[in-house]
């Protein structure tokens, strides 16, 4: 079975006037893809980012994440499997600002309640990697925005999580450092064997990834295999 | 698992509170005021009653004094208005009829005497003539020499006890009088000791400072007043309520006197219980109000915490909403705004203890006359405790209202509220 099984996915929000978000979503993603999600806003993109991350409920159909169905989670249950499963990257990074670059990078494993010198220690090797090493102690307000990218990324990073879920990594940065911020992601993937989903509007950004799941009304159209990365012109253009 | 207080969770905690000073300030203020005045107002009544119970100092709770004054009501043949006495036989008679009377003691003061050592020292005095167990009614702090005995009373012995201001005005340098004579009217009488007493508002027949005592049958003797009792006091045994006792009382003397026995006017009756009742029931209602406004405003401290709570969870959406995506369960965020709310209260109200008990310090240090304390003001240490556990409790109860709130706050609102 794949990673992740998605089976005839509904989802409907009841504000005022029930909105039919995803309307029947198949999707198989298997270990070790990097593939983007792309679609306009209102295609329903978000909303599958949502329940893929479990931060949402889906109203039919059935998902399999690692084998386990995802359904009528407790919060608790929920609350692990984003812990241990999933690292989330967004797009307004969602950094704690009154927390240091270390602090927040080890903020999942306080919650997983691993002893603080244990926490900080693995904080600083994660940040070490993201070349972040000087600016630990810094806070987000300090930052620019790769590396308040780059802060997000270890804090994803550090539960070692089988699936990266990044919703518009890219959408608050320079082309610069926009395509730095997908180098990292493609070499966590090539290197670490993470599988990377990235939903993006940006053609650009999609084409850095090795599959481009369009979606369009809330449902999957076109699935675009790019393992040579030729489509939008290879270039990340803003 | 994660245990529930350990230094992380601590440091979070304060983090946040810490975060915004100036509004954990004024909201903790709130609570503080509230304890601040619940235990001032407890200390402050406290020390009040006492000082009030101090005016009745060295006075029996339960004594009951008995003057004879003309007849009201005609009985068995007299007519009213009609002078009559009690005698030394009343005494007797109470003693056999009443037993639940502890002491039964009889008391003459002459007034406006003139008391003299010599030429140059002279006071204006009453005379009490007393017996030893008068003691018993109005308790003597002796600071020399001793106080009156039943010796010198069979014995008719010339001696007297000397209240503080006669003392100070027959021996102004001071120093131990026993064994010193003094005169009164023409007799003179050797000083056996200094009664200290400094009384209050109470008094029976002028102030104990300005009395001198003498032993009632050498008064009896040297003024000529006979078998008349002019004045009885007498005390109930422990457990027995006076107004219990107080009919048979008046039953005995009336009748060997032919008074009516309800004739209130011709037997003058004074119950210090009913007074002491009467002090004990305004304290009572004092505290009451003092529990009331002082709670009163605790919890309106309290519903300050719990709104600023409310504030602050809505302030914090996307953070909660992120901790929630990267695995903070919902319990563990509701542990941390109830832990905030509880800090919180906790802390602020330990300064108002604190601050409450360092003022009433500094009011019983003021209070403090030579070194002897006037009346205790400070809070009990088992209603600092109590008023400490209250403020646990209550600092929970602040935070579930927010806790709640924070705890339906999903990881997608940290998203959505960009």
């Amino acid at each position: 079975m794949a990673l992740i099984e998605l089976k005839d996915i509904n989802k409907t929000y009841n504000n005022g006037q029930p909105l039919h978000v995803l309307k029947g979503i198949n999707l198989s993603i298997e270990r070790g893809e990097f593939v983007s999600i792309m679609g306009a806003s209102g295609s329903g993109k978000s909303t599958l980012l949502n329940i893929l991350g479990i931060l949402d409920n889906y109203d039919t159909g059935t998902y399999h994440l690692d084998g386990k169905l995802i359904k009528d989670l407790t919060e608790k249950q929920a609350a692990d499997y984003r812990n241990r499963m999933i690292g989330f990257v967004f797009q307004s990074f969602n950094l704690i600002s009154f927390k240091t670059a270390l602090e927040n990078v080890e903020l999942p494993l306080y919650y997983q309640g691993v002893p603080r010198r244990k926490r900080q220690e693995m904080a600083m090797e994660y940040l070490e990697k993201m070349g972040l090493t000087p600016w630990a102690t810094h806070f987000p307000n300090e930052m620019s925005g790769g590396q308040k990218q780059r802060v997000a990324i270890a804090r994803a990073l550090i539960t070692k999580p089988q699936i990266i879920l990044a919703d518009e990594p890219t959408g608050a940065l320079d082309s610069k450092t926009s395509v730095e911020v997908m180098q990292l992601l493609k070499q966590l993937n090539q290197q670490d064997g993470i599988t990377i989903i990235v939903v993006t509007h940006e053609g650009g950004v999609a084409n850095e990834t090795d599959k481009i799941i369009h979606i369009k009304d809330g449902i999957i159209g076109e699935i675009e295999e790019n393992t040579r990365h030729t489509a939008w012109g290879g270039t990340i253009i803003k | 698992m994660k245990k529930w207080f350990d230094t992380d969770t601590f440091r979070e905690i304060l983090d946040s509170i810490l975060r915004n000073r100036s509004r954990s300030l004024l909201t903790g203020f709130g609570v503080f005021w509230g304890v601040f005045m619940l235990m001032l107002l407890t200390g402050g009544g406290q020390g009040l009653k006492q000082i009030l119970m101090n005016e009745f100092d060295g006075f029996a709770q339960n004594t009951c004094i008995v003057f004879a004054d003309q007849t009201s009501k005609p009985y068995k043949g007299f007519k009213k208005g009609r002078s009559w006495n009690m005698n030394y036989a009343d005494l007797d008679r109470l003693r056999n009829l009443v037993p639940e009377l502890e002491t039964i003691t009889p008391v003459v003061s002459l007034w406006g005497k003139s008391v003299s050592r010599n030429d140059n020292t002279s006071s204006s005095a009453v005379v009490k003539g007393a017996r030893a167990d008068y003691a018993n009614i109005e308790t003597p702090r002796m600071m020399y020499g001793r106080y009156l005995n039943d010796s010198d009373n069979a014995q008719e012995r010339k001696v007297c006890v000397l209240g503080k201001k006669v003392y100070d005005e027959l021996f102004p340098e001071g120093g131990d009088p026993c064994g010193q004579r003094i005169r009164i009217d023409g007799s003179y009488y050797s000083v056996i000791g200094v009664d200290w007493k400094e009384s209050g508002g109470i008094n029976i027949n002028g102030r104990a400072s300005d009395a001198v005592t003498i032993p009632i049958n050498q008064a009896r003797k040297v003024y000529n007043l006979g078998d008349r009792v002019y004045m009885l006091c007498f005390t109930a045994k422990e457990g027995i309520t006076m107004n219990d006792i107080i009919p048979r009382v008046r039953e005995v003397i009336a009748r060997a006197h032919y008074v009516d026995p309800t004739d209130e006017q011709a037997m003058f009756l004074l119950n210090t219980q009913l007074i002491f009742g009467i002090v004990d029931n305004l304290f009572k209602g004092i505290n009451f109000l003092i529990w009331l406004i002082g709670l009163g405003t605790l919890l309106a401290g309290v519903i300050g915490v719990s709104n600023i709570m409310m504030v602050s969870v809505k302030e914090r959406t996307t953070e909660i909403g992120i901790r929630r995506a990267i695995g903070a369960t919902p319990r563990q965020i509701l542990g941390q705004i109830i832990s905030e709310s509880t800090v919180l209260t906790l802390v602020a109200g330990m300064m108002g203890i604190v601050f409450s008990v360092l003022i009433l310090y500094g009011v019983e240090l003021a209070m403090t006359q030579d070194g002897i304390l006037k009346a205790p003001f400070q809070v009990p240490f088992a209603t600092a405790v109590l008023a400490a556990s209250l403020l646990a409790v209550l600092g929970v109860v602040a935070g579930l209202m927010p806790a709640t709130r924070a705890m339906q706050i999903k990881p997608v609102d940290a998203m959505r509220d960009e």
